[in-house]
């Protein structure tokens, strides 16, 4: 059996995926190298390595087995991220006013929303695997899948996290768009989008999160309006991107990442020190690189041998996608702000872990292609 | 259990292929946001990302100082620092805390400092939360050093210097040094484009006397320093922020020039001290040689240094209030009769014009009819020559004199002395006093012109006016054969290090039209006027004080008294004011001492004492002659046994002498 496995590992192991992963990682570890060394926390991108380490293994001990396992205890693995998004509400650790961390004594802590944003895709992939449809689905066929995903939504809003609640809710959309669905459903769920969206402004966002969205609207308009206030974060992010021009201001040579003008640069900006400190060429290469990431993620769900996996392939791939949108776009000052981190480049142990895990499905459903 | 159809996977088969499209389009989108960034708006980005880090802090320029003609200095600049706060990157919290821990404010002060600081943060628009504004002038060392070691913890709050004006003479001289203060918005405006360095708020403005004559030579220039902050606005030491400033990083600042007086400050304190007892007057002294002015007192004075930081409203109103209009400079902007001090001007026109001569001798009966009027002369002098109507003073002897000689004869003599013109010495607003003519009379009170006024202008009353220095500069052509000089305050302006800038020549305005022989009766007349048993200053005569003057009486416009008046003020300020105009020594004549005290009554009781105490000591203290010895040496008492030590003045001339 491991002859086997060795085997199979060297015919049909995704290296394109390992190698996209790989430089993307490293460049983040490089990207916060700079940022920790400007900040005074020279240690920043070793703890990232520790976690891309750790997360590697993590990733690796996912792609073995056949996902097919995963699939006969999808509803436990929901079941369990659901649990562990109630008992953080108890006894989660509270940062900036927000419960979103679960303490393990010194091995540090777990943001089980993360983690739950994978669980909805295995959540989501088994719902699907055993609804197969030849006609087009209708509004009624999209409840029980839409109430899956409520259920987390409602539970990571009550933390409160709004990025990651709304991107449980773009996971839910973007895995809903590769199902075959009446014209009439697509008109349904659209027309619905401007309604849940005044509710969602009178009744679901803080004070804070409307003046972003202002801001940003605003900023639209005119740069500068804003720039002094809530827009202040993205006036210096536009900035410090625009501000790399072509060749960048060289590695650890940044202005406004390492003068303090970012708030939050290694977990939400990273981007924009990036863009200033590689300017134009490395911020396209970057783009590049998630761009052929996430249609390597489409390449994997096409070629998959069930539903489950193409499933997993497209809900991962848009974690991916989402998520890089949200921060590239907010660091260029195209989307408000929203504490999303981007994949693999982020400092942080959940995000890092979370992505791992993609990865690991990704590669086991890649690798487990041939597969009957 | 593991099977299930890959047809099942056809359902998915046919999105992929818009999933890619999004995918693709979106990331067009996100380059195309990247291009117009980096490549079209980059150097627009990259010129405000050097801008956010890079802020160029002033240096000010110390301000020139001001010496006296001796080297003493009587203004300078000392060091000072103020704590300022911008709003913007101040820290409400732990930095509000320190701060106002560090200052020592009670709870009051501090909920205030957070209400301005929390108005100025209010709007988001409002551009005063980049505006620094002081919290604490003049903090000590103490204060300065623990604010600065904490520094890293309080962002928004920053030390600047300011340097502070002294005057280390206080009031004396005030009018004439002048003070500074700060700049309002007008003052700005009024001077964009005129200097080199813009004025700034902060920034100080010399307002009146040297301080603002000389505004430009003692100012300077500021520098600056470029630095590197962060958002917080906190200085860095990185060195790689180094690198981002352009070159070069800082400009020193040019030190203002020092401006070096002519005033002699220890004569200034003699000056101040024989004006004692006398609240309120005026003093001018002389080099007639020259038209430099060696000490110009009017009192009572202001503290210069209290003015400088800025005055409350009760003092600036009991500064206001005060009767004796302290904040006037009796010596420029007063204008005075100048009663009979004027009179030997009156009689220079006629003797010039051939209208009397000396030998003329004129009958005073003590008063002098002219139609239906009768002018008045203090008591009747029966008959008299001219020399001795000045020595006498007899008004009814220039009634004559002026009808003979008429009014603008007179006014033409009186404006070739320069009076009614300024004088330009240029320190202060100067009054250029008033010299009437028959064409202003027929203008100002039209019909017939009376002779009247003529009688009036001659002893100095009427319309005529004069000030101070006018007088003291007309005196000095008198002992010094007929030049007017403009008189000066400045003898140089040098630079910090002691090159000359520039000097100050005397400066000659005009020789005078009159014969010698007139200015030696002048002199002879003045010399009577003290010397003469019945001169009019002779009970001021001092025994080896070398003096000769004319006194006078300017008549004050009487007030009617009012009910609830107070009854010695009422008396005070109706009672005329003082002249005593006088050169001395009598022969070869050096200094020209002009006094003015303010209602003190007759010029000979009152202002010719002063006179003569400022020129005894003078010749004292400040300029002993240095005479051929006429008794042998053996035969002076010796000086080591001579109880020379009187005050605190003699000792330091009795120590000189010792050498």
């Amino acid at each position: 059996m491991p002859r086997v496995l060795a085997h199979r590992f060297r015919d049909e192991f995704d290296w394109i995926l390992t190698i996209l992963i790989v430089i993307i990682a490293v460049t983040g570890v490089i990207n916060l190298y700079s940022t920790g060394k400007a900040y005074g926390i020279p240690d920043l991108y070793l703890t990232q390595i520790y976690w891309l380490a750790f997360g590697g293994c993590v990733a690796f001990a996912v792609a073995v087995p056949d996902y097919r396992h995963y699939e006969r205890f999808g509803y436990v693995l929901y079941a369990v991220g659901i649990l562990l998004l109630i008992l953080v509400l108890f006894v989660g650790t509270e940062i900036n006013n927000s419960r979103r961390w679960l303490t393990f004594g010194a091995l540090g802590r777990l943001q089980p929303s993360e983690l739950m944003k994978v669980l909805l895709v295995i959540g989501l992939a088994k719902l699907l695997h055993h609804d197969p449809r030849v006609e087009g689905r209708k509004v009624i066929d999209m409840v029980v899948p839409a109430l899956m995903t409520l259920l987390p939504m409602a539970l990571i809003i009550s933390e409160p996290d709004l990025g990651t609640a709304l991107l449980c809710l773009l996971i839910f959309l973007s895995i809903m768009m590769l199902t075959r669905l009446k014209a009439r459903s697509l008109l349904v769920v659209t027309a619905s989008a401007p309604i849940v969206g005044v509710w969602a402004w009178s009744y679901l966002l803080k004070p804070y999160q409307k003046q972003r969205v202002v801001s940003f609207w605003s900023s639209l308009i005119d740069p500068q309006a804003d720039r002094l206030g809530a827009g202040w974060q993205t006036y210096q992010s536009i900035t410090a991107v625009g501000s790399g021009r072509v060749t960048g201001k060289g590695f650890t040579q940044g202005i406004i990442g390492p003068h303090h003008f970012l708030p939050e640069q290694h977990t939400d900006f990273p981007f924009s020190v990036f863009a200033e400190e590689q300017g134009f060429i490395g911020a396209v290469a970057l783009v590049f690189l998630y761009g052929v990431l996430i249609l390597w993620c489409l390449r994997i769900a096409a070629n998959s041998r069930d539903r489950f996996g193409s499933v997993i392939a497209v809900g991962v791939g848009s974690i991916f996608f989402w998520q890089v949108i949200i921060n590239i776009g907010m660091a260029m000052g195209i989307v408000p702000v929203v504490g999303v981190t981007l994949p693999l480049f982020s400092y942080g142990g959940s995000s890092i872990l979370t992505f791992m895990l993609c990865i690991g499905l990704l590669m086991n459903v890649s690798i487990h292609r041939y597969m009957r | 259990m593991f099977v299930s159809s890959r047809n099942e996977v056809s359902e998915f088969r046919r999105r992929y292929r818009w999933m890619r499209l999004f995918v693709v389009l979106t990331f067009i989108v996100l380059v195309g946001r990247l291009i117009q960034l980096q490549l079209v708006d980059g150097d627009e980005h990259h010129r405000q990302s050097l801008a956010n880090v890079i802020r160029t802090v002033p240096i000010p320029a110390v301000r020139g100082r001001i010496f006296d003609s001796k080297g003493r200095v009587m203004a300078t600049s000392m060091p000072s620092h103020s704590v300022v706060v911008i709003p913007h990157y101040f820290d409400m919290g732990k930095g509000f805390e320190r701060l106002t821990e560090f200052l020592g404010y009670d709870d009051e002060q501090a909920a205030k400092l957070r209400a301005k600081i929390a108005e100025r943060l209010a709007n988001p628009k409002d551009m005063r939360r980049f505006q620094q504004f002081s919290v604490a002038d003049g903090i000590n060392q103490e204060h300065l050093s623990t604010i600065k070691a904490f520094m890293e913890e309080l962002p928004g709050v920053d030390i600047v210097d300011v340097p502070v004006r002294y005057y280390p003479y206080g009031s004396m001289g005030a009018h004439m040094i002048g003070y500074t203060n700060e700049v309002n918005a007008q003052d700005i405006e009024k001077r964009r484009g005129m200097v080199e360095d813009p004025y700034r708020s902060g920034d100080r403005l010399g307002r009146t006397g040297v301080e603002r004559m000389l505004e430009s030579d003692l100012r300077g220039v500021r520098g600056w320093r470029k630095k590197v902050v962060d958002a917080r606005n906190l200085p860095l030491m990185r060195r790689e922020s180094e690198t981002l400033l352009p070159e070069p990083r800082m400009q020193e600042p040019r030190a203002g020039n020092d401006v070096i007086s002519t005033v002699d400050m220890a004569l200034q304190k003699i000056v101040q001290q024989s004006l004692r007892g006398h609240p309120s007057g005026a003093v001018v002294v002389m080099d007639v040689d020259t038209g430099r002015v060696l000490a110009a007192t009017s009192k009572p004075a202001y503290d210069p240094n209290v003015i400088t930081s800025g005055l409350s409203f009760e003092q600036q109103r009991a500064l206001n209030e005060n009767i004796f209009r302290p904040r006037i400079d009796k010596t420029l902007y007063e204008t005075y009769f100048p009663g009979s001090t004027f009179k030997p001007f009156s009689a220079m026109a006629a003797m010039e014009e051939g209208k009397i001569t000396e030998a003329d001798v004129f009958h005073c009966s003590g008063f002098h009819e002219f139609g239906r009027r009768t002018f008045k002369c203090p008591k009747p002098h029966g008959d008299i020559s001219l020399r001795d109507g000045l020595v006498v003073s007899c008004n009814v002897l220039f009634y004559n004199l002026a009808e003979m000689t008429g009014m603008d004869t007179i006014a033409r003599y009186a404006r070739e002395f320069g009076f009614g013109a300024q004088t330009r010495v240029g320190y202060n607003s100067e009054a250029s006093g008033f010299i009437p003519t028959k064409a202003w009379y027929a203008k100002r009170f039209p019909g017939q012109f009376r002779i009247g006024f003529t009688l009036n202008a001659a002893i100095g009353q009427g319309n005529v006016k004069a000030t101070l220095m006018q007088v003291a500069a007309a005196y000095s052509a008198i002992a010094n054969g007929g030049t007017i000089y403009r008189p000066q305050v400045i003898r140089r302006i040098e630079t910090g290090d002691g090159d000359l800038v520039k000097d100050f020549p005397p400066e000659v305005v005009r020789r005078v039209a009159v014969s010698q022989r007139t200015l030696d009766l002048m002199m002879d007349s003045l010399v009577g006027v003290v010397e003469d048993e019945n001169g009019t200053a002779h009970g001021a005569r001092t025994e080896g004080v070398d003096i000769a003057g004319k006194t006078g009486t300017a008549q004050v416009v009487r007030r009617a008294r009012k009910p609830g008046d107070d009854l010695n003020q009422h008396y005070y300020l109706n009672r005329d004011h003082a002249w005593f105009a006088a050169v001395a020594p009598s022969i070869e004549p050096e200094i020209a001492i002009v006094t003015l005290i303010e209602h003190g009554g007759a010029g000979g009781e009152h202002a010719a004492p002063v006179a003569v105490e400022i020129t005894r000591r003078y010749f004292e203290e400040i300029a002993p002659r240095q005479e051929e010895p006429l008794i042998a040496e053996e035969q002076q008492p010796p000086r080591d046994k001579a109880p020379l030590v009187v005050d605190e003045e003699t000792a330091t001339t009795a120590s000189t002498h010792r050498h």
